[in-house]
């Protein structure tokens, strides 16, 4: 299992996480030990494995179309870091 | 330590008659806490005014002669991974250091409803990403069975807690072992119940498909008081169970257990596994025997293939979970930036720890375009057959049995410079949590160096009372002293 | 050479549904900044979904008033990205098992007849919305939309031009409307548009390199951003720079009326999409679909031929009305209180909707009830008001709502009828034109509109010119 220190950078990109050139190379050591690791189950024949099927009596998990109201909506943003009224207010977002 | 120590069962019982005031067993634990906290580390933020409002609640229920819960006055302190309404709830993450729920997770409300007093949170691995609650952002929690060694982990706060005699119930949560091993380091019962069987409503996700929450406690009485507490039907969680439950474990203890079918799979005995534990668990298959128990010897041929399936799958969930952390509507905020991505990104790097990072990456990557077919999705096929040859199990056993942990209560910092290693302590532990049946720890003997050794009963999906009645049985049988 | 366009839409539709749809909070729209928000929506850790049955209910509804198959299990997926208006950071959406698959519209444009295919519809959740401060350094977030449910529709490339576009998002819009599925308001976004254009030269097979334009609020801004990327994407094939047309989002600037590129950020783009694992699947039985396609509401296209069948309206007459549901209500409503078809048809089609353009309004916002435009008609059929008259009080019933009577007495239109009072006008105006009435005499008959012109001018425009003619040639 090869693993190259670009795909794990391009990885921390897609998480928007921050690593130093050592975390990298690090990280890139522990996937291919990690990822090795799970190619144990190759031996498994897997390939026949429906995973959309659903047991038969399963049913739908839904509510009814009923409104409710969260009253308490200065604790609802008690941990926001500024607001303005009742906006969240965030450093300038450029589109 | 043992002098003190009163169970859950006999705390409500003794309220409820008016033995004593749920303000007197509130103060007396608070004070433990304070004298024993210090040293162990098992909690994170201590709740002492509103526990003594709680208490006073209840005592005046009682002497107005209003009915009270089951868990009347009973002090229980929680894994700082469920939110309580005004509490700090942290996951020890210095990403959440300030977060102030303002709602309460349904097995607080539970609890609540139960007379329950809530008397604090307790230390985790940071969102429960551990097996050592080394992880912690803010303090290690030590074994009180031996302060040089961890309690184990995610919950090792929790299991501490009940060990140290500080509370005599708490709750964890359990994604791939992180109620039973620490149960097992720590030599308290720990059990996961099955998937969906209480609510994960305010549990703060980590794998949203593995998590449970369930009790700790020093008999197996209390995890199944607390039990018939927690569980539930909940509207307002999706994945929990639709069917009938079980009203009462606590009726049902004391019968025997003759002719219980057990399996004890041979995958769970191979390389890697203690000497001192294997005995151990060898001597509680022949206490098994004596009470009337039939014990063989069984295959479980996916068990030993469990761990990568399990970090995949745990980590492409927890990945995704743990994405709303971006500084934005609440929790730490980076201070230098130049914009909004950065101001993500930075937030990010440097509020989550080490471990977490490493398992958001891994997910991202098990989940990312190329690679979904060759990990994410193939660990779900394993997961299936696994499921499947639990099924088969459990058409012909009762019970399945073995050892919790591999490994004894290992030395702080001994493990966490090799991520795999650590891993491998979860090994028996991440299959029940991948198939989502239920299973408990049990303390079962101890080593050489008087270290706890953890028993892990499996039973099948919401087949908790069958664990409960086996595992008192044994616990009554063996009047383990620790 | 000539070239072929390629055109296929992505439409976003708010369902009509009392609660969001995986919360209980309300989905009203324009309530205060984040008033609509709870723990759920706003991705509070330790929060989870639970799905609203009605908006299952509403996207099988659009599936069966659209011809699709219905996926009797289907699941949510999570849709993976980072952006502050998205709270958990994943969009709730379907992937790879969406609700409905597989059906088609068809319809006639420009002497061709479309069948636009639909590959699929599926539900989702939408995101909050954000404020950008002109002179300050911050932005402002209100997550009020955030858990509103949508169906995106998904059409294959099956339009030709503009224009089809156009009347497909039309036909789309009163199918949803007439369904009561979304109220469809495109100005308040409750119905959006993406659209995927691409040109090839007429005869080659495979599509061009094709390319999405997004921030598409209208019709009419549909078709002109469809017809200068249309235009800038032929020009540059003419001019050999085919090369140049990447695929690419492009965002549509009304106020500068083009297609500008939306900066990509040198991002990586990867949804990474995987199972919700805190919903289950979808589950709808054979026996709901039926139930839910029995109980669908009369169709615009079923609506339109009635029209035709019943009120004897021309084709073209019938699908301006059903292509408005409202309109088509009031004018139905109309005929119900007594009106004649062709006189409720006549003012609908022709002062009401004039009205309506000239202010820029729709149809939600016709306050005028249709028992006052039957009573309007009656009073021109019975020569109380002139038909010049009649469409003042027209107006102004649409400005205030007001009854006809009442604003006839305000204004003091009412005709003089009475006989009585006309012939002693006519008596006068004969009296005092002796030259005229000779000249009339004498055959020059041009005179006679002379004097009935002198009738009106006395009467202050209210004498009903039909009897003045009729009283002057008796006198005469
Ligand atoms: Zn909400």
């Amino acid at each position: 299992m090869k693993i190259s220190r670009e795909d794990v950078a391009y990885i921390a990109k897609l998480a928007k996480l921050r690593f130093s050139d050592e975390e990298l190379d690090r990280l890139t050591r522990e996937f291919e030990t990690i990822l090795t690791h799970f190619h144990s189950i190759d031996r498994m024949d897997l390939e026949n494995v429906d995973l959309d099927k659903v047991p038969v009596d399963q049913q739908s998990v839904v509510r009814s179309d009923e409104k409710t109201v969260f009253e308490d909506k200065k604790k609802l943003f008690n941990n926001a870091k500024s607001m303005r009224e009742t906006y969240i207010q965030v450093p300038k977002i450029i589109e | 330590m043992q002098s003190d120590y009163m169970s859950a069962w006999d705390i409500s019982k003794g309220i409820a008659e008016k033995k004593f005031s749920a303000v007197e067993i509130v103060e007396s634990h608070i004070k433990r806490i304070k004298e024993r906290d210090g040293e162990i580390g098992a909690f994170l933020t201590l709740c002492e005014d509103e526990a003594l409002a709680q208490a006073r609640e209840v005592d005046e229920k009682i002497s107005g002669g209003r009915p009270v819960g089951r868990l009347a006055g009973v002090p229980a302190a929680i894994k700082d991974n469920m939110c309580t309404d005004g509490i700090r709830t942290t996951c020890a993450s210095k990403m959440l250091e300030d977060f102030i729920p303002p709602y309460n997770a349904t097995v607080v409300e539970r609890l609540l409803d139960e007379d329950a007093v809530i008397i604090g949170k307790t230390n985790m691995d940071e969102f429960a990403m551990g097996s050592s609650t080394e992880n912690s952002a803010f303090r290690i929690t030590k074994n009180p069975r031996d302060i040089t060694r961890v309690p184990g982990g995610s919950s090792g706060g929790s299991a501490a807690a009940v060990a140290a005699d500080m509370v005599p119930v708490t709750l964890g949560s359990d994604t791939g072992g992180s109620i039973r091993q620490p149960a097992a380091f720590c030599g308290v019962v720990g059990l996961k119940p099955t998937y969906g069987l209480v609510s994960r409503y305010g549990l703060i996700a980590f794998g949203s498909s593995l998590d449970q929450i369930g009790p700790f406690s020093k008999t197996v009485l209390d995890s199944a008081l607390m039990l018939e507490a927690i569980q539930g039907k909940d509207e307002r969680d999706s994945t929990s169970y639709r069917g009938e439950y079980q009203k009462s474990y606590t009726d049902s203890l004391g019968k025997d257990i003759k002719g219980m079918r057990i399996a004890v799979p041979k995958e769970f005995f191979m390389d890697g596994l203690d000497d001192e534990i294997a005995a151990s668990v060898q001597e509680s298959i022949k206490c098994f025997e004596g009470l009337g128990a039939k014990v063989d010897e069984i295959s479980l041929p996916a068990a030993g293939d469990g761990l990568s399936a399990y970090y995949i799958i745990s980590s492409a969930e927890a990945s995704s979970n743990l994405a709303r952390y971006d500084g934005i509507r609440y929790g730490y905020r980076a201070k230098d930036y130049t914009n909004i991505d950065e101001l993500m990104e930075m937030s990010r790097s440097e509020a989550f720890g080490t471990e977490v990072k490493r398992r958001i990456m891994l997910g991202t990557y098990a989940l990312s375009s190329g690679y979904y077919d060759e990990y994410y999705n193939r660990a779900q096929k394993f997961r299936k057959v696994l499921k499947g040859q639990f099924e088969d199990v459990f058409r012909s056993y009762d019970l399945i049995l073995g050892p919790t942990s591999p490994v004894l209560p290992f030395k702080i910092g001994e493990r966490n410079s090799d991520p795999l290693q650590m891993y491998l302590a979860d090994v028996y532990t991440i299959i029940v949590n991948l198939v989502g049946v239920p299973a408990i720890s049990i303390p079962c003997g101890r080593s050489t160096e008087g270290l706890p050794v953890g028993l892990q009963l499996i039973g099948p999906h919401y087949g908790e009372l069958r664990i409960l009645q086996a595992a008192h049985a044994f616990e009554q049988e063996i009047k383990l002293e620790l | 050479m000539n070239f072929e366009t390629v055109i296929g839409l992505e439409i976003h539709a708010e369902l009509y549904t009392k609660s969001k749809i995986f919360c209980g909070c309300s989905t009203k729209f324009a309530s205060k900044p984040n008033e609509n928000t709870c723990p759920v929506c706003i991705g509070l850790p330790g929060t989870l979904p639970v799905l609203n049955e009605e908006v299952v209910r509403l996207a099988v509804k659009a599936g069966t008033a659209l011809n699709c198959r219905i996926n009797n299990v289907n699941k949510l997926d999570r849709k993976n990205y980072f952006y502050p208006d998205l709270p958990k950071a994943y969009q709730i959406s379907q992937y790879d098992l969406p609700m409905c698959s597989g059906g088609h519209v068809e319809f006639e444009c420009e002497e061709r007849h479309v069948r636009v295919r639909i590959n699929r519809i599926h539900i989702e959740e939408d995101a909050g919305k954000l404020i950008h401060l002109e002179e300050e350094p911050f932005s402002l977030i209100d997550y009020n939309r955030t858990g509103i449910p949508l169906i995106e529709i998904v059409s294959e490339p099956d339009i030709r031009s503009p224009l089809e576009a156009v009347t497909y998002l039309r036909i789309l819009k009163s199918i949803l409307e007439y369904g009561e599925i979304s109220d469809c308001r495109m100005e308040q976004g409750s119905l959006r548009c993406d659209a995927n254009i691409s040109v090839r030269p007429v005869g080659q097979k495979e599509y061009g390199t094709k390319v999405e334009l997004k921030n598409i609020n209208s019709f009419r801004e549909l078709q002109k951003a469809l017809e200068k990327e249309e235009k800038r994407q032929i020009e540059l094939y003419r001019f050999g720079e085919g090369h140049k047309i990447v695929q690419e989002t492009r965002r549509w600037d009304s106020g500068k009326g083009r297609t500008v590129p939306m900066r990509s950020k040198g991002e990586a783009h990867d949804y990474r999409y995987f199972p919700e694992p805190d919903l289950m699947p979808v589950i709808i039985k054979e026996s709901t679909v039926d139930e839910i396609r029995g109980s669908l509401p009369e169709m615009p296209y079923e609506k339109a031929a009635r029209f035709v069948e019943e009120y004897r309206l021309g084709e073209g007459e019938a699908e301006i009305l059903v292509g408005d549901k409202k309109l088509s209500e009031f004018f139905e409503s109309t005929i119900r209180e007594g009106a004649s078809p062709k006189a409720a048809a006549n003012w609908v089609l022709g002062e009401l909707l004039r009205i309506m353009n000239e202010a820029d309004l729709s149809s939600a916002d016709i306050t005028m009830k249709p028992a006052y435009l039957h009573r309007l008609i009656s009073l021109v059929e019975s020569g109380t008001i002139s038909n010049t008259a009649a469409k003042e009080v027209f107006k102004e019933m649409f400005e205030s709502g007001g009854t006809p009577e009442d604003i006839v007495e305000k204004k003091g239109l009412s005709q003089i009828s009475s006989k009585k009072d006309l012939e002693i006008l006519v008596k006068k105006v004969l009296e005092d034109n002796p030259k005229s009435v000779e000249d009339y005499r004498n055959g020059k008959t041009q005179a006679a509109g002379y004097l009935v012109g002198q009738v009106m001018k006395a009467s202050q425009g209210k004498a009903n010119p039909q009897m003045v003619r009729d009283l002057l040639m008796r006198e005469l």
